[in-house]
């Protein structure tokens, strides 16, 4: 692997400043030792293969993997999740290429479900998508390096996000299941309970959504349905967040994850007509055909998360053709 | 303050294998005679503009003509079996993008 020898702490900063190696905000020098520490708590050799993406023939390993974790600040407990995120996005359904070009401006996000996150003290509370937790931060922080110093994706180089968004940098969150009626998201998924899964989205900003209409889930989620319109038809999934103060009457009322997903599926649609009438449907015959934001229910991922006060929810939408991609976390012993 | 000035050495971030290889395809030496695919990609403008290339390649050549094809999205690949469908009936492809 290329070394770099320099006078000191800042001529190392200035030259992954100089270099476009950064963020924009400074790095943590990527020293053989940190690098080494990272794979030494994953158990894994530098070059072990992460996965292989096939548009750019981009052979993900290891060893890179963990030079741009160290560079985002993690500590070696935060790596089995940096590694497993980074296979799930090099999956071909993900198609990272293309959301990694477009104007649309798509990042990756890092959703982790399981008890290994709050081992790790990453944060499904107060702020959990903002600032102020490292294990966030820096896991978000590392996966979108790797996009950018290995993968390529530089902005204005290959990177043409017209806006882009706070989450380019850095977007990495944990199912709260401290507030949660309902098995984790991994156990749904069928890993059980004591197992710690990654789900990689490429999105845009998320969306806050106010919620209106009293305690009825079936009155408040309304209100998301129709936000969710924003989005237009043909979206190819949806990440829904609820607050615990919309989660306590979710539960009450007796709701699961799946009838949620299944409700908003149901409501946020329109016909044919309407969409072509708001110019986000070309020519198509049958006019009163009711379509919906997303194709199946089971393209809205609903998690439980955020500080207790407030009853809000946070969508946030995909990109084009990308489809979501899980992995494991393989959590040392 | 003091500031710490102790030697460093850092590993670089990027990849350090060799750009996977590519190569063009091999070109006709004219396209007079020649079927031409116009593959869109389903943004606004690309059969305007595919349109507007073959139009122009028509007046410099004396082509068989031009089929055109729309892969249904910008976001993704075209089919393969589409591709290969197409590619029986074209001698020559261009794939463009418009806004």
């Amino acid at each position: 692997m290329t070394t770099h020898s320099f006078a000191d702490w800042n001529d190392a900063q200035e030259y992954y400043f100089a270099n476009g190696l950064t963020d924009g905000l400074p790095i943590v020098p990527p020293t053989p030792e940190r690098v080494q520490a990272m794979l030494d708590y994953a158990g894994v050799d530098a070059d072990h293969h992460l996965g292989t993406e096939i548009i750019r023939q981009k052979r993900f390993t290891a060893g890179k993997a963990a030079v741009n974790a160290v560079m985002a600040g993690c500590l070696p407990e935060h790596f089995p999740v940096v590694i497993a995120s980074l296979a799930a996005i090099s999956e071909r359904g993900f198609n990272l290429h293309a959301s990694s070009t477009s104007t649309n401006g798509a990042t990756v996000l890092t959703v982790v479900s399981g008890p290994y996150a709050d081992a790790i003290g990453m944060n499904a509370g107060v702020e959990m998508m903002g600032n102020g937790a490292r294990a966030n931060a820096a896991i978000g922080r590392a996966i979108n390096l790797f996009k950018s110093n290995f993968y390529g994706s530089v902005p204005v180089v290959m990177d043409n996000s017209t806006f882009g968004h706070a989450g380019k940098i850095t977007f990495c969150f944990p199912e709260n299941l401290a507030i949660s009626p309902w098995p984790s998201l991994a156990s749904e998924l069928g890993y059980g309970d004591r197992a710690t899964i990654v789900k990689a989205f490429a999105t845009l900003a998320p969306l806050q959504v106010t919620l209106h209409g009293g305690r009825d889930p079936a009155d408040f989620l309304t209100t998301v349905a129709h936000a969710m319109l924003a989005f237009g038809p043909g979206m190819p999934e949806v990440i829904c967040v609820i607050s615990p103060e919309a989660m306590q009457h979710i539960g009450a009322a007796g709701w699961t994850r799946q009838r949620v997903a299944e409700f908003l599926h149901d409501k946020a649609r329109l016909p044919v007509s309407e969409w072509m009438r708001w110019k986000r449907m070309g020519h198509e015959l049958d006019h009163d055909r009711m379509v919906p934001v997303v194709p199946e229910a089971d393209r809205i991922t609903v998690l439980p998360g955020g500080g207790m006060a407030g009853a809000f929810i946070s969508l946030i939408s995909t990109w084009g053709s990308s489809r979501s991609a899980i992995r494991q976390v393989d959590v040392p012993n | 303050m003091a500031t710490q000035t102790t030697p460093i050495v850092t590993l670089d971030p990027r990849d350090d294998a060799p750009p996977a290889p590519s190569r063009l395809a091999q070109r006709p030496a004219t396209l007079d005679g020649k079927v031409i695919g116009l593959f869109a990609n389903n943004k606004p403008h690309s059969e305007d503009l595919l349109r507007r290339v073959a139009a122009i390649i028509g007046e410099r050549y004396d082509i068989a003509g031009a089929v055109e094809h729309n892969k249904g999205g910008w976001q993704w690949p075209a089919r393969i079996e589409d591709l290969q469908r197409t590619a029986s009936s074209i001698d020559v492809a261009i794939h463009a993008t418009a806004e």
